[in-house]
């Protein structure tokens, strides 16, 4: 297989599991004809048709709400949002059906679909085509959430979450959709477990723990310290929801500092809740407090683009402050 | 799409009525109905009238801790149960459904565990009362955020129709669901897929306190399926084989592929919006007395009797019936006992997560 790059994979992904199972559906705003505003659906209508492959009205709560009445049905829906900011009209879904199906139910309908969307800045595109609003769905008990950010990991994800018999959020770093190009496994079964984190570096002075968009900055931050001598341990979480404790449990109780990296608003944010459990087990093993690098409780900004991520700078100082403690 | 077929013009001004009030036969054309469907329509309107009054009782008793009272809904909910192909078709119901899902053949113990919270509940005690749900009958599980059924509703007829199935998505709904956002957006993805869907509004005139006047700039909900490409009926909703023979007729016609269709059946709810409503603060005695006259059980009586299909006796009898049949359904939902307080933690998803193993040691130790 050729180098792909991230969206490319999502499209080649969406056909391959299309291809193995014709329960699959995709469903969305432009996912038909014009492949998706990003392209992530590019060339599945023409291959799969009209019925596999559904243009949608505007309206989100009606791509979501309907992907469980279709789940509940029998198919394996993957619903489009077209940015992560207009997924609103389409929460009610997510958290009153989506999340509460099988539990309200007591296990008699399911739903097992997926909800996919691109989220996070660095593309000069104000606060509605920017956020990351993934702590609202970790938050939401009854959903699994995953965040990629590599094209490999989002091929093995979204094949995991397609043949998860429960719903998934799949969110998409937009800004590393063309990124990188990487080789893909032939294997049509290359799965990555939903939960599992992967480690991208291993090293023993400082942890540092990222997911999604911001693992851009956090690789190009672990480099920076390498080459002043330092050894960072990277790890890339993928899936916020269940996050994978014992990978970071492990390392953090072994090096003794760690800096979570998430361009989310800091507040009640998916690294708060990481930060919170290594404290509540590990606090006499720590060195210093575990360190939040993390966007603002500000709406994301339009002319601020960059400089509301956490960046390599802002990274490499709270290192210095974990180090130095 | 107007078929040759069809006994009823969408759009009336008029609701459509095919029994007087004194229980005459007044449609133009021959009722089809045998004896032992018309008696069992209403028995069922009976045995859900029963079940609402003695759900009733069981909130003052503090046995359930809350009731939605249904009485005045029972014509228009036996008609579009019988208008189904009961474990074929699919129910997206709302919570003042009572005769629908016992019509359709839920049993009532399964009724009064789920709202008791008892183990004979087949949703495990997850739920506030009226909010049943039955996989063996494709009954979707209600949820209470209003209108939110109604894109699921919506996606599981798509489902049917590109899967080729024959079956249709029946979803039930009040007059309130309608001012929605989410009642919009899956009424108009139906609309656009030609999805075969029935979407019947029980409009009781009243969301909780508010008025129909104040819910919508409408005459009417059924005029709004101008704007969505279908058909819109206006039915008698006090009128039990009125609402059987629209529905029917909807129904076929989107399982035929003709696509959706909404009803409208005019009811009215003779107790508060629920045990925990004071209705004397929003409506007067004398509308609610002058809806009582005009009771759909009352009105199927009159018609049954007239057609020599039902006397005194036979009343007696079906009252001992429906009595026993709740007495008997009360005391196995009692009997089945607790739900296991670890359950709390299962169907949160498939298999319980590493964190909730946690969280279940720390309340169970």
């Amino acid at each position: 297989m050729s180098a792909l790059t991230m969206v490319q994979t999502i499209a080649r992904t969406l056909d391959e599991e299309m291809a193995r199972d014709d329960r699959v559906v995709v469903l969305g705003e432009d996912v038909g004809k014009r492949g998706g505003v990003f392209l992530a659906t590019e060339k599945l209508f023409d291959k799969y048709g009209p019925d596999r492959v559904i243009d949608s009205p505007l309206s989100e709560a009606a791509i979501i709400g309907a992907a469980v009445g279709m789940a509940a049905h029998g198919l394996r829906p993957v619903a489009e949002i077209q940015f992560a900011d207009y997924v609103y009209p389409g929460f009610d879904q997510l958290v009153s059906q989506v999340a509460k199906l099988r539990y309200r139910s007591g296990g008699q309908f399911t739903a097992p679909l997926v909800v996919r969307m691109p989220a996070g800045g660095g593309v000069k595109g104000g606060h509605h085509h920017s956020q990351s609003p993934e702590a609202h769905f970790v938050h939401t008990a009854g959903l699994k959430v995953v965040f990629p950010s590599t094209p490999a990991d989002a091929r093995g994800l979204l094949k995991s979450a397609i043949r998860d018999d429960d719903p998934v959020v799949f969110m998409e770093p937009k800004r590393l959709y063309r990124a990188v190009k990487e080789e893909l496994p032939d294997d049509l079964d290359a799965l990555v477990p939903i939960g599992k984190a992967a480690v991208r570096r291993v090293g023993d002075d400082v942890v540092l723990v990222s997911y999604g968009g911001s693992m851009a900055e956090t690789t190009r931050a672990a480099d920076a310290l390498v080459e002043q001598g330092l050894s960072p341990h990277v790890i890339d979480l993928r899936s916020l929801a269940p996050w994978d404790e014992e990978t970071v449990l492990e390392a953090v109780a072994r090096v003794g500092r760690v800096v979570l990296v998430s361009e989310a608003p800091k507040s009640a944010s998916v690294m708060s809740e990481v930060a919170a459990t290594i404290a509540e087990e590990l606090l006499d093993q720590l060195l210093a407090p575990p360190l939040r690098v993390s966007g603002f409780d500000t709406p994301y900004p339009y002319a601020q683009d960059r400089e509301y991520l956490p960046g390599p700078a802002r990274i490499m100082r709270a290192v210095q402050r974990v180090l130095d403690y | 799409m107007i078929l040759e077929s069809q006994l009823f013009q969408p759009f009336t001004d008029e609701p459509i009525a095919v029994t007087s009030e004194s229980g005459e036969w007044i449609a133009p054309f021959e009722l089809d109905l045998g004896p032992d469907e018309l008696r069992r329509m209403y028995q069922d309107m009976l045995l859900g009238r029963a079940v609402d009054e003695r759900m009733g009782r069981l909130q003052r008793q503090g046995k359930v801790s809350f009731a939605a009272p249904s009485g005045g809904h029972e014509g228009a909910q036996v008609g579009i149960a019988h208008a189904m192909r009961a474990g074929h078709d699919w129910l997206f119901p709302y919570y003042r459904d009572v005769t629908l899902p016992l019509a359709i053949g839920v049993p009532v113990v399964e009724f009064v565990a789920q709202a008791m919270g008892t183990a004979a509940d087949p949703s495990r005690a997850r739920q506030m009362p009226y909010h049943p749900s039955s996989k063996a009958l494709n009954i979707f599980s209600a949820a209470s955020p209003i209108a939110s059924h109604i894109p699921p509703a919506a996606g599981c007829a798509i489902s049917m129709k590109l899967r080729g199935t024959d079956q249709v998505t029946v979803c039930t709904f009040g007059d309130g669901s309608t001012s929605e956002g989410d009642w919009h957006a899956g009424v108009n993805f139906a609309g656009a897929q030609g999805a075969p869907i029935v979407f019947a509004c029980q409009n009781n005139r009243y969301a909780i306190s508010v008025g129909f006047e104040k819910q919508t700039g409408s005459d009417s909900i059924y005029t709004k399926a101008h704007a969505y490409g279908m058909p819109g009926y206006f039915v008698d909703g006090m009128d039990a084989l009125a609402s059987y023979y629209v529905m029917r007729e909807a129904v076929q016609r989107a399982r035929d592929g003709f696509g959706p269709a909404l009803v409208e059946l005019l009811v009215y709810r003779y107790g508060g919006h629920s045990t925990a409503d004071d209705d004397s603060r929003y409506r007067p005695r004398a509308e609610v007395e002058a809806w009582r006259k005009r009771d759909p059980i009352a009105r199927l009586r009159r018609f049954l009797t007239r057609k020599g299909l039902w006397d005194e006796a036979a009343e007696r009898e079906a009252e001992a019936v429906v009595k026993a049949q709740v007495d008997d359904a009360i005391a196995q939902a009692q009997a089945a006992g607790d739900v296991a307080l670890e359950t709390m933690f299962e169907d949160v998803l498939a298999e319980v997560p590493e964190r909730l193993v946690k969280q279940r040691s720390e309340l169970l130790g």
